[in-house]
């Protein structure tokens, strides 16, 4: 039962761990753009939860609804200014200015916020759960995020793979000139896919604001945004639903890695990474595109 | 042919301006550094030698993962810089001299406290720091080496010993420059343990101890210390700082029914930990926490939980001491606290404080306040009484030599109806019987 107890608890991490890789993969696996300044957006999110909580009195969990479209808009701009700019001079400006960002964002939080640690109030869904048999506890919270991270990076792919606008951005992410030559504005349909990998971001820092405390330095310093890159190629990169399965199996090797010995958690994982990066270099989901 | 060239004109030219731009990053960087070095240069040579001021540097972490433990320090040093003693100056050696403080802030960076500790090494007659083995223990390993007297508190003696080198087992050396003053880990379980005994339990402890300075400390020497008052440890493993999941430990705990729960966390990993204990239902009869839920601003982040969860307490108003200063109660302090930050007294109010009441003691003991030696040597020897209560840096029973003992209370957090949704209240003083019970001892979970 422990085992049971402990790849329920792995799943449910996973689905945090794959709603935070969801803007990574839809920006690096599908644009190639690599955003160094991801988790400090989610961080940036969270706080301005935070702040939309204090100014409007909302309960806590509907400032989500508010916070995702605000950061829509403001991905859609800043691809427009920043991230294009950068990316008509090549990759490693892009990896430049989004580190460069990254410190940026950082200590305007500090300077802004403080560097006390704050928390996205939800009273009693933070915590409240229900049992299964007499081991396995689930959270509400933690099923929520889990449901949410299902069906974001699900829709996501869907869309991907059969909406107009969907393919209009894998054409523009994988040829540029060709896109360009059949009519596309290469510029719009970038923006509109940093719209959408934005309003995953702040989706993903509100739930991690609920799920924990934050300090602006939580974006860079802490784990997840490395568990976010490294669940974005154990699934696969560009494949959303890759990206949902890596997430999940990083939490889950974790927790399992965590039941041999506590120290073994994090190891865990990365061992994880190394065996997907060695084995099949192309992700869980590469296989099933190459065939 | 000119199409080429025009291409190679633009990509020199967009070099040039890439250059450019990285030239003035670097720039701006390095003109800090130089500002720095004139800062400190300039302050060198008004100071340096026989000057008639005395200066003190601070080193504490404002801002940061710390930043709970250097919430209150603007506040003290801006009583302390007011108080008579400080505002007129020290009188050493039958001459008077001015006071000049010097506050730093670590951001709760160990490398940056060790590295503002190097720069204020050459111009500070004393260094005072506070808060937690990665602010005070970078410091105190440069003063030591570069002979200017130091002073901490509010770290565990045996994390600051081995910090400087030494073994807490056998702590027969003396720092010839450093000293501090709080309490270590026989104080923590003359604190716990009676807690324990009151509340009827089964006599296992689940210990959360992670894999850093405190908690090392805490495994190495905590735990035989739990042992040795006939309870069971349960260790919940050497987990790395800011693991997000604890199901494991959880899970552990739960199995061999912990109902006693101890702890030395960052802030951040317990507040994710004790939401997921309660998720998955781990209910210690009774959680004695270190180093987590000091101050109130910690107990905004979890709510209703922190309820009757208890640990230590060094400093209070309910503290039966005067300041040395000035002659102000502690509660009348916590007070002029509350009422001039609207912000809830916290216990770091009195460390702080009495780090300038010490650093006055030993610069009044000399003949000469520049002369590092003596003052290092009269900081060994201070025995006074001053807002965090008597305090003898060379009893005969100190743990270590140069550490001052101050005797802290156990304390409960309490849902209150007043200004502030919790309270901190006396509920077990079996190391110093002075203070006051304030509230009954309650279960954390009956």
């Amino acid at each position: 039962m422990t085992w049971v107890n402990d790849i329920v608890q792995g799943v449910m991490l996973g689905g945090l761990y794959a709603l935070f890789a969801c803007g990574l993969s839809l920006l690096f696996g599908v644009m190639k753009v690599i955003n160094l300044a991801h988790g400090d957006l989610a961080i940036v999110a969270a706080y301005g939860a935070v702040g939309i909580v204090a100014l409007t009195h909302m309960p806590g969990a509907w400032s989500v609804l508010l916070a995702v479209p605000i950061f829509a808009v403001v991905g859609y701009l800043v691809q427009r200014t920043l991230i294009q700019a950068s990316l008509n001079r090549g990759v490693l400006t892009t990896l430049l200015v989004t580190f460069g960002l990254s410190v940026v964002i950082e200590n305007a939080l500090q300077q802004f916020w403080s560097a006390n640690a704050r928390t996205l109030q939800i009273g009693a869904l933070a915590t409240d759960h229900f049992n299964i048999g007499s081991q396995i506890s689930i959270g509400y919270l933690d099923l929520v995020i889990l449901i949410a991270a299902v069906a974001v990076l699900l829709g996501l792919q869907y869309y991907l793979s059969y909406s107009k606008q969907g393919r209009l951005i894998r054409a523009v992410a994988d040829d540029r000139e060709a896109a360009q030559l059949c009519g596309a504005d290469y510029r719009h349909i970038f923006g509109i896919a940093a719209a959408i990998a934005f309003g995953t971001v702040a989706l993903a820092g509100t739930a991690y604001g609920m799920y924990t405390s934050f300090y602006p330095s939580s974006g860079s310093s802490g784990f997840l945004v490395l568990f976010a890159f490294e669940a974005v190629v154990i699934g696969g990169l560009g494949s959303l639903w890759g990206t949902l399965l890596g997430g999940i199996a990083l939490g889950v090797v974790q927790s399992i890695g965590g039941q041999i010995g506590s120290t073994d958690q994090v190891i865990a994982g990365q061992l994880l990474f190394l065996v997907v990066l060695a084995a099949m270099p192309q992700g869980i989901t590469g296989f099933r595109r190459a065939a | 042919m000119d199409r080429h060239k025009a291409n190679d004109d633009q990509l020199a030219l967009d070099r040039r301006s890439v250059l450019k731009g990285v030239g003035a990053g670097a720039l701006a960087v390095s003109a800090g550094g130089l500002l720095a070095a004139c800062g400190s240069g300039i302050k060198g040579v008004s100071t340096g030698g026989k000057s008639g001021t005395i200066n003190i540097g601070f080193i504490t972490p404002l801002t940061g993962d710390f930043s709970d433990f250097g919430a209150s320090d603007t506040f003290v040093v801006n009583i302390i810089r007011n108080t008579a003693a400080y505002k007129n100056g020290f009188t050493v050696g039958g001459k008077k001299y001015k006071v000049n403080i010097s506050v730093q802030d670590t951001q709760s960076n160990p490398t940056r406290a060790g590295q503002l500790a190097a720069q204020l090494a050459g111009t500070a007659d004393v260094i005072l720091t506070t808060s937690t083995p990665e602010t005070t223990n970078p410091v105190a390993v440069q003063c030591e080496k570069q002979g200017t007297p130091c002073l901490s508190t509010v770290v565990p003696w045996e994390s600051w010993y081995a910090g400087l080198g030494g073994d807490p087992l056998k702590p027969t050396t003396k720092y010839e420059y450093c000293t501090m003053f709080f309490f270590g880990l026989e104080q923590f379980l003359g604190c716990f343990h009676p807690m324990w005994q009151r509340i009827p339990n089964n006599h296992v402890v689940g210990c959360m101890y992670p894999n850093d300075a405190d908690g090392n400390a805490f495994r190495d020497g905590f735990e035989p210390l739990i042992k040795s008052v006939g309870y069971k440890v349960v260790d919940g493993g050497a987990y790395p700082d800011g693991q997000t999941d604890y199901t494991s430990m959880i899970t552990l705990f739960k199995s061999k029914d912990c109902e006693i729960y101890s702890n030395c966390p960052v802030p951040p990993d317990f507040n994710t930990f004790w939401k997921q204990a309660y998720q998955q239902g781990y209910k210690p009869k009774l959680a004695t926490v270190a180093k987590v839920l000091l101050f109130p601003t910690d107990t905004s982040v979890l709510g209703p939980l922190v309820n009757n969860i208890a640990t230590d307490s060094w400093w209070g108003p309910y503290m039966p001491y005067k300041s040395s200063l000035t002659g102000q109660s502690a509660s009348s302090l916590a007070a002029e606290y509350q009422s001039s930050t609207g912000d809830q007294w916290t216990q770091a109010i009195g460390s702080t404080y009495s780090l300038f009441e010490v650093a006055k003691e030993a610069f009044t003991a000399v003949s000469d306040p520049h002369d590092k030696k003596e003052v290092a040597n009269a900081l060994h020897t201070v025995n006074y009484s001053g807002i965090c209560g008597p305090l003898d840096f060379a009893a005969s029973n100190a743990p270590a030599p140069g550490v001052g003992v101050i005797q802290p209370v156990g304390v409960q957090w309490k849902k209150s109806t007043g200004k502030y949704p919790f309270e901190m209240k006396v509920v077990d003083n079996s190391l110093n019987k002075l203070v006051p019970i304030e509230a009954p001892l309650d279960p954390t979970y009956a």
